[in-house]
């Protein structure tokens, strides 16, 4: 009793939602399922009208029917204010576009079945939402959300891949009489000419009817607020719509013959449809959205039509619901059925896990930054810099400046140019491949874009030197890149000297001119990249390359070869990985073209897999280079070009008037343009410190070393020091022991 | 297939060739011609391996590396046989055990070698070097699953499910073996310091809320997952679902979207390591001590006669130690060893390798006052400092040639003007007592007695200035 007036608000987490027992909502909750399972009902049943009456002509009586019971409830002339003439125009605009995406969504019905469907369209506006934000932003709700989305995915894949019914299978050869109008053929086309069977179309379709619904219920949010309430707006654009669909109904019905033998026949199941789908599903979902909170209807409401679709998709051919079912009595129509398969099931049950996922309410608040603390100890966050940062940079905007950034640097561009064209010459092997149905040129052209990656890592390390002021990335970059080769070297080692054994028949037909396109397109790079080169300070890439391969022998004595071009061979380690990437293709599409005359001419076989060989010993040869500098910058090595230089200049040092001695010099190579050192110098005590930092400054930049940090000490200093702590020797007995130690206690020394 | 290949190093080039040889057992030797030019490299390397051997503890992390590749050359014969792409995955993943092997080795040579002149900060950057090779090249390994599960799903090839879930048990088995009997310090301090992986974020996620409901099992899951374990027990899992769907209902793809997931985790799992390892390659200073890094620095800027601090540059050579060089500038009348004693003293707790240059504006012209102080006529307001002159901004990471960063902050001013004298004191006295025992934490313990032994020689002098509750370190100049 007493800890309820006690604890503060925000301790006692008293802020935020209020919860209403649950008790007093179990009539909502249990209007809902009962609501969502006649749905389910009612969308079975669609589907079995569907197959006798035309989708329009069946959309059409559905708004119709809806559009006479709303207006006999809602009274939208009678009450209200009156709608002006610029309404009525965006009343007719949501009208087309809500029977456009019903349509869609009936036509998605006929393709899928009813089950798939109401798996696939009948999510809760909420969780698409959730479901794109975590897509889309950063700021997605923590990784339970991120779970929920990954399941969504995984559902839809599922339905895509593993869902093989072998009954849709023989819809889909769909004979021509099955199309009754031009609507339902333009639809039929389009999905063909995707290239996948009717209901993996059908699957797309109704995705993307999904996700235009909820942008259209978004949308039109506002416009009901103008209307006056959305139920009105619901009753006048199911009116304006069954006004819209009525002339196409005419011609339709007109022009061609109905399969349907009576009418009256189907005035039972219409009604069941119009009442379950349309009205009372409305009626509901808004009464629950009020009464319960909008996500936990969402929850409950697609869970239970989940379950209720898999319960009747069981049921639906079974004797029992025979009499539920409007056209039981055509025998053959039974064969035609979607049945349950086990893709279904899967992807049906991680659609309920995705959406009770997305639709809970993240438990975490906002991720605000730590600014201090307040005088009594607590901590201060500011939430608003996030938010900030996300609206101030948008999409086109951020893709526009970096493009800008690229174009700007020489060498950056050239790598930019270069993806542009690999790119191109990609997409079109790729669309190639897939319009001959070769399947080698499409592989050929995953390949391709797999090589882009290492482009596109080139150009990411270009575009981070300018954004970070990070010299040192493109020394990664290159190593990442060299690695990058050495894997591809691997690879196509592994894989010649399995062919080596077995060699495989090679159609040659379609490589040579591929590889040939492949040729001129690196030629294009070689030639662009090398001209970079000759810009740059010096010939680094091409040099070190024919060193690479044509006299490995001498690498060990490579500091001479390279002694002219101080600087400029580490400058481009990231140009040197992109340079090395093309010339290894450029070798591969060589060696594919020696390969195929050799096999067309004289049909040797084993050619290919010696080429490849070959090949992949040349690119590891190329990539030790390049590799080796880069580790010796990232280890921090004395630049070996500037070895003779800087001991030269320590014996100068050590001969400056009033240097003693000196200890623990350190050269290395920070970034392509900086050399940095350290240096400590002991000095006389009567000598200016300032002139002779300067002097040294002077000797080490001679050498190359332009970052320099020189430490002069005096004895002076030795005395503060063991005045300050327990002596300069014994801290320094202290610092090796820590060191020692830290094997031991590892992380604790520093932390 | 390592193989980083610095051929050139005066002394160093052994490890790597190490690691190019066990690789080779498998990588068919392509190097082999290459190698053979070189015999006083493989001397050398020979030389190495005897010192690296001839330690006890290595001898186990030898045996296993053998193990490892007898098992990874029956997982590849099996992965060819089974023609699936999930088991390939997982296999690189037990490749990726092979590395860390290496590294492991790597690093207690590394223990074992002193600084050369080549190498002067010594030879713990290999150790990290190869961490990054390792978690970049098995993320590699992992886009070019990628690529083929893609090139896959165009036409799926028929998996024979014989030894899938065989090979799958052995790898797991012999995966978890090495990770556990094995102590692989580089990379346990990686996958320690590293951020999460989104696999540890996403199991973490499940396990709290798996701990609502069974509270006993929190001891268990909540702390930190080890990521290793977790990428392998989760491959471990995709191929018994793979194993089973293709057993049941012979759903081939799932063995190209399992191979695909697998890819992914590993992506997931390596790429937080791989960027940490790649910031200590980067020079970067790590963020968990930039914090006390600036209150140093600040401290370091209110010392008296110091006027700016700037191009200041701290980074870690291995995991673990410090490195920085520094530039102070000082005013002309300051004293420079003074200086430079007192700001080593306070950065030298946190940075083990420094370097401090004390710079002088103009200092070939004639001071106006007395050129220097004689040491024990300091006045106590020379230790409080200026109090209107500013710490920098905490350093960034990047900081060489970033002039203009160090422009000081104007919010924070206020707290510096109002901060009363006896705390300035209590601030310049701190490094005995607190700084080094919070800087060095346990590894310091041995040193404490004797400073403690110096304090009491100086207890005497302290209650001279009786508002001031700390001996000041001024006492310790007194003659």
């Amino acid at each position: 009793m007493d800890d309820k007036y006690s604890s503060n608000v925000i301790s006692g987490g008293k802020l935020g939602r209020v919860e209403v027992p649950n008790a007093r909502l179990t009539r909502y909750i249990v209007l809902l399922l009962l609501t969502k399972l006649l749905k389910a009902l009612g969308i079975f049943e669609s589907y079995d009208l569907l197959k006798v009456v035309h989708v329009v002509q069946f959309l059409f009586i559905l708004k119709l029917g809806c559009a006479v019971i709303l207006l006999f409830f809602q009274k939208p002339f009678s009450s209200g204010k009156m709608v002006a003439k610029r309404q009525w125009i965006r009343i007719l605009k949501h009208a087309v576009i809500s029977s456009v995406i019903s349509l869609l969504g009936f036509f998605g019905l006929t393709l899928c079945g009813p089950l798939r469907t109401l798996l696939l369209f009948e999510h809760s506006d909420l969780v698409v939402i959730s479901l794109l934000s975590v897509l889309f932003t950063n700021s997605g709700g923590g990784p339970s959300k991120t779970r929920g989305a990954a399941f969504f995915i995984i559902a839809v894949v599922c339905l895509l891949l593993f869902d093989n019914d072998d009954l849709m299978a023989k819809m889909a050869e769909h004979p021509e009489g099955h199309h009754d109008s031009a609507l339902t053929h333009a639809l039929y086309t389009g999905i063909s000419f995707l290239g996948v069977a009717d209901h993996k179309g059908g699957v797309v379709l109704l995705v993307l009817a999904l996700c235009l619904k909820v942008a259209f219920h978004t949308h039109s949010r506002k416009l009901s607020v103008e209307i006056g309430g959305a139920k009105r707006l619901y009753a006048l654009s199911n009116l304006v719509s069954s006004v819209v669909l009525l002339p196409w109904v005419i011609v339709l019905s007109s022009t061609t013959e109905s399969k349907v033998e009576s009418w009256s026949s189907l005035a039972l199941p219409f009604a069941l449809i119009v009442f379950s789908v349309m009205v009372l599903d409305f009626y509901v979902e808004s009464i629950c959205t009020a009464k319960l909170e909008a996500l936990r209807c969402a929850r409950y409401g697609s869970a239970c039509l989940f379950l209720s679709g898999l319960l009747l998709a069981n049921f639906w051919t079974h004797p029992l619901t025979d009499q539920l079912r409007a056209m039981s009595k055509s025998g053959q129509q039974a064969s035609t059925e979607h049945v349950l398969s086990g893709g279904v099931l899967v992807s049906a049950c991680f659609f309920v896990m995705a959406d009770s996922i997305l639709s809970s309410p993240s438990e975490k608040g906002q991720k605000g930054t730590l600014v201090g603390y307040s005088p009594e100890g607590m901590p201060l966050y500011n939430l608003m810099g996030d938010a900030l940062q996300h609206s101030s940079q948008s999409l086109p905007r951020f893709i526009k400046d970096s493009l800008k950034q690229i174009l700007e640097e020489y060498d950056s561009r050239q790598i930019f140019y270069f993806l542009c064209l690999n790119l191109a010459f990609t997409f079109v092997e790729l669309f190639y491949g897939v319009w001959t149905n070769s399947l080698g040129l499409i592989s050929d052209g995953f390949h391709m874009l797999f090589d882009c990656s290492a482009l596109v890592l080139g150009l990411f390390a270009a575009l981070m030197t300018r954004w970070k002021w990070l010299d040192g990335f493109l020394i990664l970059s290159g190593f990442i890149n060299g690695l990058f080769l050495m894997v591809i070297a691997f690879f196509v080692f592994v894989e010649s000297v399995s062919r080596l054994i077995d060699p495989p028949n090679i159609n040659t037909v379609m490589l040579a001119p591929v590889s040939v396109g492949g040729l001129l397109v690196n030629l294009v790079g070689i030639c662009a990249f090398s001209h970079a080169h000759s810009h740059g300070a010096s010939k680094g890439s091409c040099s070190s390359h024919e060193h690479g391969h044509s006299h490995h022998g001498h690498s060990h004595s490579h500091g001479h070869g390279h002694s002219h071009s101080p600087g400029g061979r580490s400058m481009n380690a990231n140009m040197r990985g992109v340079f090395l990437h093309v010339l290894a293709d450029t070798m591969g599409s060589v060696g594919v073209i020696i390969s195929t005359v050799l096999i067309s001419q004289f049909g040797w076989l084993i050619a290919d897999p010696i080429c490849s060989l070959f090949i992949a010993t040349l690119i590891f040869l190329s990539v030790i280079p390049l590799l080796k500098d880069a580790c010796e910058v990232l280890l921090l090595r004395t630049p070996p070009e500037q070895e003779k230089d800087l001991n030269f200049a320590l014996e100068k040092v050590q001969k400056i008037e009033g240097v003693l001695s000196y200890r623990d010099p350190h050269f290395w190579r920070h970034s392509a343009s900086v050399i940095a050192g350290t240096i400590h110098l002991q000095i006389m005590s009567d000598v200016v410190e300032q002139r002779v930092i300067q002097q040294v400054t002077a000797v080490l930049k001679d050498a190359g070393v332009n970052n320099l940090t020189v430490q002069v000490e005096k004895e002076a200093y030795f005395q503060h020091m063991s005045g300050l702590s327990t002596g300069f020797h014994e801290v320094l007995a202290m610092t090796q022991q820590m060191e020692s130690m830290k094997y031991y206690k590892d992380g604790t020394c520093i932390m | 297939m390592v193989a980083v290949d610095v051929i050139n190093f005066k002394d160093s080039d052994t490890t790597i060739h190490r690691k190019k040889q066990e690789t080779d057992t498998y990588v068919l030797g392509t190097i082999h011609p290459f190698r053979k030019t070189h015999k006083s490299i493989l001397g050398k390397f020979i030389q190495e391996f005897n010192l690296v051997s001839s330690d006890r503890r290595s001898w186990k992390i030898l045996l296993f590396g053998v193990l490892n590749v007898i098992c990874t050359a029956c997982l590849l014969t099996w992965c060819n046989s089974t023609n699936s792409m999930a088991l390939t995955a997982y296999t690189y993943l037990t490749i990726f055990d092979l590395f860390s092997l290496i590294t492991c080795l790597i690093s207690s040579w590394v223990s074992m070698k002193k600084p050369s002149q080549v190498f002067s900060f010594g030879f713990d950057r290999f150790e990290v070097l190869s961490v990054f090779a390792s978690t970049v090249l098995v993320q590699l390994g992992a886009l070019f699953i990628l690529k083929e599960s893609v090139e896959r799903f165009m036409e799926q090839p028929e998996v024979h499910t014989g030894r899938l879930l065989v090979g799958t048990f052995v790898a797991l088995f012999f995966n978890l073996l090495t990770l556990l009997s094995v102590k692989n310090k580089p990379f346990v301090y990686v996958s320690e310091a590293a951020s999460t992986s989104w696999l540890q974020e996403h199991v973490a996620d499940l396990s709290r809320s798996l701990c609502g409901i069974i509270p006993a099992l929190s001891s268990f899951l909540l702390p930190r997952m080890n990521p290793f374990v977790l990428i392998n027990l989760a491959g471990a899992f995709a191929l018994g679902i793979t194993y089973m769907l293709i057993e049941i209902n012979n759903y081939n793809a799932v063995d190209t979207a399992s191979a695909m997931a697998i890819a992914l985790m590993t992506f997931g799992t390596m790429y937080p390591m791989s960027v940490y390892s790649g910031k200590v390659l980067l020079q970067t200073t790590p963020s968990h001590v930039i914090g006390q890094l600036d209150k140093l620095l600040r401290e370091v800027s209110t010392l008296d006669g110091v006027l700016e601090v700037r191009n200041e540059h701290f980074w870690t050579i291995g995991f673990g130690a410090l490195a920085g060089s520094v530039h102070v500038r000082i005013r002309r009348d300051a004293n420079e060893q003074m200086v430079l004693a007192h700001v080593t003293n306070r950065l030298h707790t946190l940075v083990s390798t420094l370097t401090v240059q004390i710079f002088k504006d103009d200092w070939s012209r004639p001071l106006l006052v007395s050129s220097v102080l004689p040491a024990g006529t300091h006045s106590l307001s020379d230790y409080i400092g200026p109090s209107g002159f500013l710490g920098p901004s905490p350093p960034p990471e990047f900081s060489f040639n970033t002039p203009g960063r160090n422009i000081q902050p104007v919010v924070l001013s206020s707290t510096q003007q109002h901060r009363p004298y006896s705390l300035g004191l209590a601030y310049g006295s701190s490094p005995y007592a607190g700084m080094l025992g919070q800087g060095v934490g346990l590894g310091m313990g041995a040193r404490m007695p004797s400073v403690q032994g110096y304090r009491t020689s100086f207890s005497a002098a302290p209650q001279r200035y009786g508002s001031n509750p700390l001996p000041s370190q001024m006492n310790q100049y007194r003659p």
